[in-house]
């Protein structure tokens, strides 16, 4: 049987797969066995289910002055969230840059093998924005070839995404909206 | 902390101890917001998989197409905590927060799954 004409497709969802690999046992060995970031994210975990149940538990009825002390019980729970999540996004910059030079590394790799070739064939011809990507550095104007920045690109978000969330490294859903810079809000006394 | 709260921990938690899949299969267990998260995740990749793989072989091309997929995998995921869990949305955040989990992880997988799928089939 005639080798498939895109069979170098599967070679790079395989690189990707390895390269996705490597990345997650880097910021396993920097980051995540760490005591300070388990300790870390049990914080943020226990924070973030406290405010839940506080939110989900304060009945209209309350008097006053229990809602009173309940609110305010509730921001020193927000402010000490807000700050173990930066300190978390703190703790996981040393690992982004390895994890970076990994990634460049593999796609300069894949750009020498794959300059200028289709690599797939895309069943949908994509909107001008899409195709900056999709048909980056292809001969001719026809849409549906993919180039391999766009494969490349698709295998590292679904493949690196999910094995994240397989393994357990995925950011704490109660710290989703923390980003690094967020400043801690003085609270006017 | 004697051994008594840890009794009643157990006690308050008996449906934590369950797994993600085995909440999904009773079907009418109490949820906390990661697991439930983390098994609306699973359920939109395999629908991702299952869609671009079926796309891909048969096959099905055209920009339509992904919008279809998606409203295809939003209306399970909405179908599966709503009408099968009857889970009130507002407990989690609300529908959004429960629609977006795994939205773009599952997107882009679909997308190479079709592609791969069709580059590989039929060419």
């Amino acid at each position: 049987m005639a080798a498939a004409r895109y069979g170098d497709a599967l070679l790079i969802v395989a690189i990707s797969v390895v390269s996705a690999i490597i990345c997650e046992g880097i910021s396993w060995v920097l980051i995540y066995r760490t005591t300070n970031y388990k300790s870390l994210r049990s914080t943020i975990d226990r924070t973030s289910k406290k405010i839940e149940t506080m939110k989900s538990q304060t009945p209209a009825s309350a008097i006053a002055a229990a809602k009173k002390s309940k609110s305010k019980k509730m921001d020193r729970y927000e402010l000490s969230l807000k700050e173990s999540s930066r300190d978390l996004s703190l703790s996981k910059f040393k690992s982004g840059a390895v994890v970076a030079l990994v990634l460049f590394v593999v796609f300069g790799l894949l750009s020498s093998l794959f300059e200028g070739k289709a690599v797939a064939k895309l069943p949908f011809s994509p909107i001008p924005l899409i195709q900056k990507m999709s048909h980056r550095g292809l001969p001719g104007d026809d849409a549906t070839d993919c180039s391999m920045v766009f494969l490349y690109f698709l295998c590292s978000v679904s493949i690196r995404s999910n094995l994240q969330k397989f393994l357990g490294f995925s950011p704490p859903r109660g710290a989703a909206g923390q980003g690094l810079f967020a400043i801690p809000e003085q609270k006017l006394k | 902390m004697g051994s008594s709260d840890g009794l009643k921990a157990e006690k308050q938690d008996g449906d934590t101890s369950l797994s993600g899949l085995q909440k999904l299969i009773k079907g009418d267990a109490s949820w906390d917001r990661d697991q439930l998260g983390d098994v609306l995740h699973w359920i939109r990749q395999a629908i991702a998989l299952v869609c671009g793989v079926l796309w891909g072989a048969i096959p099905l091309t055209g920009f339509l197409w992904i919008l279809i997929f998606a409203a295809l995998s939003s209306g399970a995921i909405y179908g599966v905590y709503s009408i099968y869990l009857k889970v009130d949305a507002e407990e989690f955040g609300g529908d959004g927060a429960l629609l977006q989990e795994g939205l773009f992880a599952s997107m882009t997988l679909f997308l190479l799954a079709w592609t791969l799928v069709y580059s590989l089939a039929h060419f």
